[in-house]
């Protein structure tokens, strides 16, 4: 490796390194091992390539949107806000109540099709660049590193008795991965609740018991996962690693070793012919253990340890660059590439497969659903409730009135001033104010007197129609179904 | 299996489900119409949510402690008074137990 802040004289573990102990560990499965309490530490080393590149972009991609998206606003507002506290969902020019959960559950059905389908295409590329426990240990591995320095470095530090020195590096190291979870837990309670009044509230620490707690219950969770438990998260934890073989198939894009081509491995030196050698073109240097953030050895073949992260494949590209062979003993592949020797085409036409077609026309159609539900929703729900304690009454010129509650949501970000109408029975009309008035995206509740002319009508309860037609948008219009008596 | 990775699978499992019980039970209940004893509640929403959130996942937990519970296998439960878990153990007379 040309890192300058390794070098290339490192302390490594005999042939295998730390990482491959904590595997061989693991593969013991449910056996009398303390995973938790006794798992090897593992000490990945830094490793610099196309895909640690692209790793990069998309930790800045996600963060940007992460960390930025609370403070945009729209409409005077801020434009995503999850806001509990109202039991309203600002995103962007959409406004959602409760009563609009069916469009949350489309978007999580949409989520789990997306994921399904992109997996059994892309396999672990979520895992190896966006997933925020990805995205996270990557940044505080980050801090880690400019502190404690190199991998040898860390490992020495870890073993080296209690100094002044590893007291201060270890407690710059934790301050700041401290500081970046507390914001991490600010931005995450920023969704929730306005966050310039927070950042208020934080400033003045005057933010309410609640707050606080989430703040320091996210910020922890950071803490806690991405600065050590770290690949325990993905083995463990994740409920996406687990079931992920599910949507696996042969043709699914997963980190391969090329053993046809590596075995049988071994070392040599670099001036060897690759022709004149009866080896393969695997050198046993073991840095694609040494780099893999979960300490497995890819060469074993696929295991469910594999986040993808394609920090084996820089590692194993560069040695091959430096021995002068073809890069790619470890890359990006399919089963049945590797099975087939495929070519990249051969492989990108399996993309279109009955299962990814499948999924795909699934999730279009719940998409081109939700969108053209999107697309017709009138900004307006009217609910109507009958008054409990009065049933039919005669009044002034022997009319006869029905009493109720009629609730209306103005779901729109304007104040729209509605009529209110009845219709259904001979001569009825609503006699209560027949306009309301409702703010922007509010509710508002009022008594509402329907009464119908008498003796046209025989005894018992009749459906009627109530319409809550918008006077300034002759679009916004609501009908809702209703019982009136007659005694 | 050693009491910290126990520990996890009785939590872990337990707070995806308090988060998800949270998520559907408050949206399709407003913590300000709900009543506690016949009284009005008081606290606001944020609190009714967060409290309702570890009432969800302590019950979860419970279901996972138990299922943990037993789970024990009988080399566990046959293992004399003080001998430590999950090593296979064969009591006097009574053949190897898995
Ligand atoms: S085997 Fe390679 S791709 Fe998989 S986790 Fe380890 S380093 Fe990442
Ligand atoms: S990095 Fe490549 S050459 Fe080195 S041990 Fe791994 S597979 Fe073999």
């Amino acid at each position: 490796m040309n890192d300058p802040r390794e070098g290339d004289a490192v302390v490594r573990a005999p042939k295998g390194g730390a990482g491959a102990a904590a595997v061989r560990n693991a593969s013991e499965g449910e056996g009398a091992q303390a995973l938790y309490a006794a798992r090897k530490k593992i000490y990945p080393r830094t490793v610099h390539g196309r895909f640690d590149r692209w790793r990069w972009v998309l930790v800045w991609a996600t963060q940007i949107v992460f960390y930025g998206l609370p403070w945009l606003t729209w409409n005077g507002r801020q434009a995503v806000l999850f806001d509990l506290a109202a039991r309203k969902f600002y995103i962007f020019g959409f406004v959602f109540w409760p009563q609009d959960f069916i469009y949350l559950t489309a978007l999580l059905i949409i989520s789990a099709l997306a994921l399904f389908l992109f997996t059994a295409v892309g396999g672990r590329l979520w895992c190896g660049y966006a997933c925020p426990q990805t995205v996270y240990t990557e940044i505080f591995m980050w801090i880690e590193r400019k502190i404690e320095g190199g991998r040898a470095q860390r490992m020495l530090l870890d073993e080296a008795p209690v100094s002044a020195r590893k007291v201060a590096v270890k407690g710059a190291k934790h301050a700041a991965w401290i500081a970046v979870s507390l914001w991490t837990g600010f931005t995450f309670v920023g969704y929730f609740t306005p966050i310039t009044e927070l950042l208020g509230a934080v400033a003045a620490l005057a933010t309410g018991p609640w707050e606080t707690f989430w703040i320091l219950f996210y910020g922890f969770a950071t803490y806690g996962n991405a600065g050590w438990m770290r690949e325990q998260v993905c083995k463990y934890m994740c409920p996406y690693a687990r079931f992920q073989s599910a949507m696996f198939d042969r043709d699914t894009l997963i980190i391969t070793y090329d053993a046809g081509r590596g075995e049988p491995r071994g070392p040599r030196s670099r001036k060897a012919v690759r022709a004149e050698i009866p080896l393969g073109d695997c050198v046993n240097c073991g840095l694609c253990v040494d780099v893999c953030p979960t300490g497995i050895d890819i060469r074993e073949g696929l295991q469910y340890e594999c986040i993808g992260c394609a920090a084996c494949i820089d590692a194993c590209d560069e040695v091959m660059g430096k021995f002068g062979y073809p890069r790619g003993l470890i890359r990006y592949s399919t089963e049945n590439a590797l099975a087939h020797g495929w070519d990249a085409r051969k492989m990108v036409r399996r993309v279109l497969r009955a299962r990814t077609l499948v999924y795909g026309a699934i999730l279009f159609a719940v998409c081109a659903a939700l969108a053209g539900a999107l697309a017709l929703r009138v900004p307006l729900k009217v609910d109507i409730v009958r008054d409990r304690a009065s049933l039919a009454r005669e009044v002034e010129g022997g009319r006869i009135e029905n009493v109720y509650r009629i609730q209306v949501m103005n779901t729109q970000e304007r104040a729209h001033r509605y009529r209110i109408g009845a219709s259904g029975l001979p001569g009825i009309a609503v006699a209560s104010d027949a306009q309301i008035e409702v703010p922007a995206a509010t509710t508002r509740q009022v008594p509402l007197r329907i009464q119908i002319d008498p003796g046209t009508t025989a005894k018992g309860s009749h459906r009627i129609e109530v319409e809550v037609q918008s006077l300034d948008d002759a679009g916004v219009v609501a009908r809702e179904q209703s019982v009136f008596l007659v005694r | 299996m050693s009491d910290g990775k126990r520990l996890i699978y009785i939590l872990w499992p337990s707070f995806i489900v308090a988060g998800v019980a949270t998520g559907v039970v408050f949206t399709v209940f407003d913590p300000t119409d709900l009543r506690f004893f016949d009284r009005e509640i008081t606290l606001s929403r944020t609190a009714v949510y967060s409290i309702g959130f570890f009432l969800f996942w302590l019950f979860a937990a419970g279901s996972s402690a138990l299922t943990c519970f037993f789970q024990r296998s009988s080399a566990d439960l046959n293992r004399p008074r003080g001998a430590p878990f999950d090593r296979p153990q064969t009591p006097p007379g009574k053949g190897t137990v898995h």
